[in-house]
């Protein structure tokens, strides 16, 4: 596992860049990313959102999971092999899955949007820009909670803190 | 009440200038030697850093370019704010311990110090180095523009003040933050982020409330607006659309890991263990203060769309309209105040990291030791990069008249794309090389500058942050797979097993 994480992360970075080839290459929209409002100056609209989505949708989605993919890859990478124990995985298993249900729900309420013209609303929001605002944010929280709750278990454990010292303490050995 | 407006917000604002300015003299008797004008002497305790965190965190950017994205875009650059949660978070788990914990062992005080022992190479030191003196230089240039071009407006509605010139402003402004960058350093820094950190969290929350209460129907009948006249403008990707949204989320999601401003902080805590209650905390105090950001924009773009108010002349004047038509004085006369906290926490970190990578890494990458008298030359440099941060925004004001923000993005997308493979991911993979990371950060700082400075528009919105940020990371996983297994130093491999 410990050699072959970063080989892992490499074909994910590989992935993310071929992903945004195919999107640099395919033919844009002239509103691919906006065009100037009809009446007012200064402020950008987006129109026709199908048609900007239609060539490149399903790129982009994928790209995104790419990219969360990535975080939770260089989460795991940034732990210290010994700790990374089954739990550990679960709980980096249940963020990845958070993340990829919230920019699941938010694309695909968006492309319901883009069918019908309608949308429900939560919390001041259309449901699609709902989980982008409170989604997106709560999934990172999950990641936090993970951090700070399980600190002493992945992150530094008292052990590793006695380990510290003791290298301290021998590199100002070292230098006297 | 309303009729000592501007007297009010004034007042506001010297108010908290001249705490800022106390704060320094407090430091200055604080700040012994180069380490304690740097990192602070790693003292300090979680609070301070989490509020220094985030407080450099949110910029200027945030308090006017962020806003006037909101208005001008729509939902777009709300994926700044909303990846915050996954940009701390990543953020703490590759850096947070590993840095400190090479800044103790080492006696690093500086990111390039860290670069250096990481990797055991002085040319990758210097490409840091350089590259955050670039990057300060852009950044450090917008922050004292936007201060300078928010103290002209209120200045220009006094009496006494009404044609106030921008050079004015400009040397105004930067006196209070130089004051007490050269007199406490580091120290000055982070203890006037706490009350940075304070003021923008108490702003955020009431132009939260303010906002809510400009539409009968609150935020949704705002919403309801902005949906009506463009629908995409309201939904997650906005008026930029998908590509720049994402663009949005990878470099600001993940390259909050690659800013130097940000990370130095994590050098500076007392003890290791406080991370775990660092990190909540920041990520807490940015929230309450980014709360202005989405509110003000989407409430500015609905009142125009409907009717409410002419159109804005510039997208980044959203949120000083806002407070002339919607805040009481006394709520104008703070959010004034948390704007130049916002700029300053800012670029007093620009000020404190550019300042150290002039005076202590590049001479020790180029010549193998230090300046003598390192405080003091940190005093003389302090001032003579504000001075020419200063002259380079006045440049770019009456060259190019560019959104502050898009200038914001840029400085923090080549930070992100030159800095965070060779850091974050250096610090937690022993494969990485000297070649590897050399080639990323030529790469990242290559794209960024050519696309911006030559005026390219990639196809889809694909930002030239974006590009160089794939960029590099490729090529630090290729060119250090390509190349032979680095020999890591004793000590920097055991901190790595840790």
């Amino acid at each position: 596992m410990d050699r072959v994480l970063p080989y892992v992360i490499f074909a994910v970075v590989l992935a993310m860049a071929a992903l945004l080839l195919l999107i640099g290459i395919t033919e844009a929209p002239v509103n691919a990313a906006g065009v100037a409002h009809d009446t007012i100056p200064a402020m950008q609209a987006g129109g026709d959102g199908a048609a900007r989505l239609k060539a490149i949708g399903g790129y982009a989605f994928a790209f995104n999971c790419m990219l969360l993919l990535f975080a939770i890859l260089l989460c795991v990478l940034s732990v210290s092999p010994g700790k990374r124990t089954p739990a550990f995985f679960g709980w980096m298993t249940i963020t990845f899955a958070v993340n990829i249900l919230v920019w699941q729900q938010m694309y695909f309420q968006h492309q319901a949007f883009l069918e019908t013209g309608d949308t429900g609303w939560f919390l001041g929001f259309p449901t699609a820009t709902a989980w982008q605002v409170y989604g997106v944010w709560f999934a990172g929280v999950v990641m936090i909670a993970i951090y700070s709750a399980g600190f002493r278990r992945y992150i530094l454990s008292e052990e590793d803190e006695r380990r510290f010292e003791e290298l301290l303490r021998e590199s100002r050995d070292s230098l006297e | 009440m309303e009729a000592y407006r501007h007297e009010i917000i004034l007042g506001t604002i010297i108010l908290y200038m001249s705490l800022c300015v106390l704060i320094g003299l407090w430091s200055m008797g604080r700040t012994r030697n180069a380490s304690d004008f740097f990192i602070a002497g790693r003292t300090l305790g979680p609070i301070v850093v989490s509020l220094a965190l985030f407080a450099s965190t949110l910029s200027g950017f945030g308090f006017v370019g962020g806003p006037g994205l909101v208005y001008s875009i729509g939902v777009s650059s709300f994926w700044m704010v909303v990846i915050s949660a996954t940009a701390f978070g990543l953020g703490f788990f590759l850096v947070s311990k590993r840095i400190r914990m090479i800044a103790e062992l080492r006696g690093c005080m500086t990111i390039p110090d860290v670069i250096a022992a990481r990797y055991g190479s002085e040319l990758a030191r210097l490409l840091v180095a350089v590259t955050i003196v670039l990057g300060v230089l852009g950044y450090l240039a917008t922050q004292i523009l936007a201060m300078s071009v928010v103290m002209q407006a209120i200045l220009a509605d006094t009496e006494m003040f009404a044609d106030i010139s921008l050079l004015s402003c400009v040397v105004l402004s930067s006196t209070v933050l130089v004051f007490y960058c050269v007199t406490g350093g580091v120290i000055a820094s982070v203890y006037t982020d706490v009350l940075q950190g304070l003021v923008m969290m108490v702003a955020g929350f009431l132009i939260l409330i303010t906002a809510m209460q400009t539409f009968d129907g609150g935020l949704r009948e705002a919403s309801e607006i902005v949906l009506a006249d463009d629908g995409e403008s309201m939904m997650p990707f906005g008026a930029a659309g998908i590509i720049t949204s994402l663009g949005w989320f990878f470099i600001f999601g993940i390259g909050l890991a690659g800013q130097p401003h940000i990370v130095t902080k994590m050098m500076m805590n007392k003890n290791l263990a406080d991370n775990r209650s660092i990190l909540p905390l920041s990520l807490l105090g940015y929230v309450v203060a980014a709360l202005l950001w989405i509110s003000i924009g989407l409430v500015m773009r609905a009142v125009v769309v409907s009717g409410g108010a002419e159109p804005l002349t510039l997208p980044d004047d959203a949120a000083a309209t806002f407070l002339a038509l919607f805040a009481s004085p006394l709520l104008a006369g703070i959010v004034f105040a948390a704007l130049f906290a916002a700029i300053m926490s800012t670029s007093d970190a620009f000020l404190n990291i550019g300042t150290a990578a002039i005076i202590h890494d590049i001479p020790r990458a180029v010549r193998g030791r230090p300046v003598e008298n390192e405080l003091l030359w940190a005093r003389v440099v302090t001032v003579i990069l504000a001075v020419v941060a200063a002259g380079f925004a006045l440049f770019s004001y009456y060259r190019d008249a560019t959104l502050v923000a898009l200038l914001g993005a840029f400085g923090w997308s080549t930070f992100a794309a030159s800095l965070f493979p060779v850091l974050a991911i250096g610090l937690n993979w022993k494969r990485a090389t000297t070649a590897g990371a050399v080639a990323a950060v030529s790469s990242a700082l290559a794209i960024n500058f050519i696309v911006q400075l030559a005026g390219i528009t990639l196809p889809w919105g694909i930002t030239g942050g974006l590009a160089a940020f794939v960029t590099s990371l490729v090529l630090f996983f290729g060119v250090s797979y390509a190349t032979p297994l680095p020999r890591l130093a004793r000590d920097i491999d055991r901190v790595m097993e840790i």
